[in-house]
């Protein structure tokens, strides 16, 4: 190979692209000749600031927020009209609107068969006023980790900010976000992504809600989440107060609050980890006049005090959704969860409890052998828990345990290990027998 | 196939401003890249960069050269940064610390000779410099994604590197002329 043989061939062979003879060459070459050494070394250099810079930009996402922000700068504001406030009604109620809001109560009433009909009669009021929607969009605040799952409160989490677009005509199209775990549904599919484990998962038909999404859809679905809180209010006995409050527009608010109580025992694991398994205060903000629901905010009532974990503060009715929010914009090397295969060595795993998966598990990841520790998880290990996992060791795994709001497959086990740098770490590994092969897959729980 | 940056500005301003999303996902990692450069500060980089992308569709209909659009762009990134570096030092003038430990980002852009380098690249070398390692697609990726053959893609990359290098060289040597010039 010669001067400018070589150097028409460079980048192919940096970038590994030659054929083994034609790597050879280019390497004798490059060995044999400075000023072919000198122009490599000059690619390699740029190539490391180019990769460095690539790295740094590796997981932004910025296409979402300024499209919205873009959105803003482009709709020019509609006129009010009676029509177009009953319609389109928008409301910007931030935390510290809310909080600098003088909010005076005109009315309280104290929760008697008298009150729960008022408050029953204006539930009924929200649930026609809202009746049918074409679009809604919601934005909130929750206390949860960024990138749990949707429906995980965390009241000793900080709050994070979570929406929901959700189009309902021509066809049904929804998209739920967290700073980084994110569902889409764009009419086709329906997409999981999580952001730190740069984890991915696809179902590939639409479905109505997913991923553990079910609960602010139900909020999303007003007319039918107001008209069922009311009905198990009545039907379960529910307590169900109602207030009227001068609210920070001038205009009275109707208030009604309902205490719901969760069917799953107190005893149980889940109880109070899901929004549907937890004992809530629900506060729902009516507009008195319009009968439009303006707010609402989910107190998780414990022994030892209630604690806000969910606040509705924007909500968006009937507004054109930017059909760009239904589609989403992954890394090309997302770990995609796949359906799980049979190895040639199935019996052994399938032949397992859960506290013996648990163990296998645990004992690959102290070893770092992530070939069998892959047989316990249904996509690529994420690299953020490898480096979590690595190198622990166990410190005691406890009974395994089920729960009434998880499914029949579905187990806990408690365990303690230590970490690598020395850490303990105790929690319950939530594993999850596959049909088709039988063996138990990490579902949770790390 | 993908449309150059001045068919969709020219979309944009022809009214389908949604394809302004198709700008911001081409140029969100160098231009985030380039402002982490400026600003130190991840989250800063990322209010800036969306407050540069903003700027950038209001006033779209002012760009003379809409190929010339990521370096209108990365102009427009300097100056927010300076703005937002003005307006966090102004939060923190009482403490001492400000003073010392940030430095202003400079009125020229020679400390990021790289980004601009990228940014007066033709788009086809740039499509293929951003598409390597802004969108970290390998060689063969590249080629489906443009729907090219490899060895288009790796003759491209090649010269890509040399134009690279080239203004790379341009700039220290004018660099070193104005120092020399300024100090001597």
């Amino acid at each position: 190979m010669n001067c400018a043989e070589c150097r028409d061939n460079l980048v192919a062979c940096i970038e590994g692209l030659l054929g083994d003879a034609e790597s050879l060459q280019c390497q004798a070459h490059l060995e044999t000749c400075a000023a072919c050494r000198a122009e490599y070394a000059g690619i390699a250099k740029l190539q490391q600031q180019l990769v460095e810079r690539g790295h740094a930009a590796a997981d932004v996402s910025l296409v979402e927020p300024v499209m919205r922000r873009v959105r803003a700068v482009h709709v020019e504001p509609e006129k009010d009209t009676i029509m177009s406030i009953l319609v389109k009604h928008r409301w910007g109620l931030g935390l510290g609107a809310t909080a600098g809001a003088v909010a005076v109560i005109l009315t309280a009433l104290f929760s008697t068969p008298k009150v729960q009909a008022a408050a029953a009669v204006v539930m009924t009021k929200g649930a026609q006023a809202v009746a049918k929607l074409t679009s809604i969009h919601l934005r909130g605040q929750v206390r949860t980790p960024p990138a749990e799952n949707f429906g995980y409160p965390d009241p000793a989490s900080d709050f994070v900010t979570i929406e929901l677009w959700k189009q309902f005509e021509p066809d049904l199209k929804w998209r739920v976000e967290k700073p980084e775990r994110i569902a889409v549904m764009d009419g086709q599919s329906t997409v999981l992504y999580v952001k730190p484990t740069n984890m991915g998962m696809k179902l590939p038909q639409p479905s109505s809600s997913a991923f553990d999404t079910d609960w602010l859809h139900k909020i999303a679905n007003l007319s039918n989440t107001i008209t069922k809180d009311r009905d198990n209010a009545l039907a379960k006995g529910w307590k169900m107060n109602l207030a009227e409050e001068q609210g920070a527009d001038g205009r009275t608010k109707s208030v009604v609050t309902i205490q719901a109580k969760s069917d799953l025992p107190d005893s149980d694991y889940l109880k109070n980890k899901q929004f549907d398994y937890s004992d809530t205060r629900r506060v729902y903000r009516f507009d008195a006049q319009t009968g439009l629901l303006e707010a609402v905010q989910i107190y998780l009532t414990r022994n030892t005090g209630d604690v806000l974990i969910f606040e509705l503060n924007q909500i968006d009715y009937n507004q054109p959704i930017d059909p760009g929010v239904f589609r989403l914009e992954l890394p090309a090397n997302v770990n995609w969860y796949q359906e799980p295969q049979k190895l040639t060595d199935n019996e052994k795993y399938a032949a397992m409890n859960a506290q013996q998966a648990a163990r296998a598990l645990f004992e690959a990841c102290g070893r770092e052998d992530w070939t069998e520790a892959a047989k316990f998880f249904p996509m690529p290990i994420p690299y953020a828990l490898r480096q979590f996992l690595g190198g622990c060791q166990i410190v005691s795994l406890g009974e395994p345990f089920t729960s009434q709001g998880a499914g029949p497959a579905d187990q806990f086990v408690p365990y303690e290990i230590r970490l690598k740098n020395g850490g303990l770490h105790k929690l319950n590994l939530h594993l999850r027998k596959d049909q088709q092969t039988g063996r138990w897959f990490w579902e949770g729980g790390i | 196939m993908d449309l150059t940056d001045k068919e969709y500005v020219q979309r944009c301003r022809d009214g389908h401003p949604d394809d302004f999303r198709l700008l911001v996902h081409r140029y969100q990692g160098p231009l985030f890249s380039y402002l982490m450069g400026r600003l130190g500060n991840r989250s800063q980089a990322e209010e800036a960069a969306q407050e540069s992308f903003v700027r950038a569709f209001r006033f779209l209909k002012k760009l003379r050269k809409p190929e010339s659009f990521y370096s209108w762009l990365l102009g427009i990134a300097g100056r927010v940064a300076k703005e937002q570096f003005r307006s966090l030092k102004r939060r923190q003038q009482d403490c001492e610390v400000a003073e010392t430990m940030m430095a202003e980002p400079a009125d020229n852009h020679t400390e990021y000779p790289l980004d601009e380098a990228i940014a007066v690249l033709p788009e086809t070398y740039r499509q293929v410099i951003l598409l390597r390692y802004y969108e970290g697609l390998s060689c063969q990726q590249v080629a489906q994604r443009l729907d090219t053959p490899l060895g288009t893609v790796t003759k491209t990359l090649s010269r890509a590197y040399t134009l690279l290098r080239q203004e790379l060289q341009a700039r220290e040597s004018a660099d070193r002329t104005i120092n020399h010039t300024e100090h001597p």
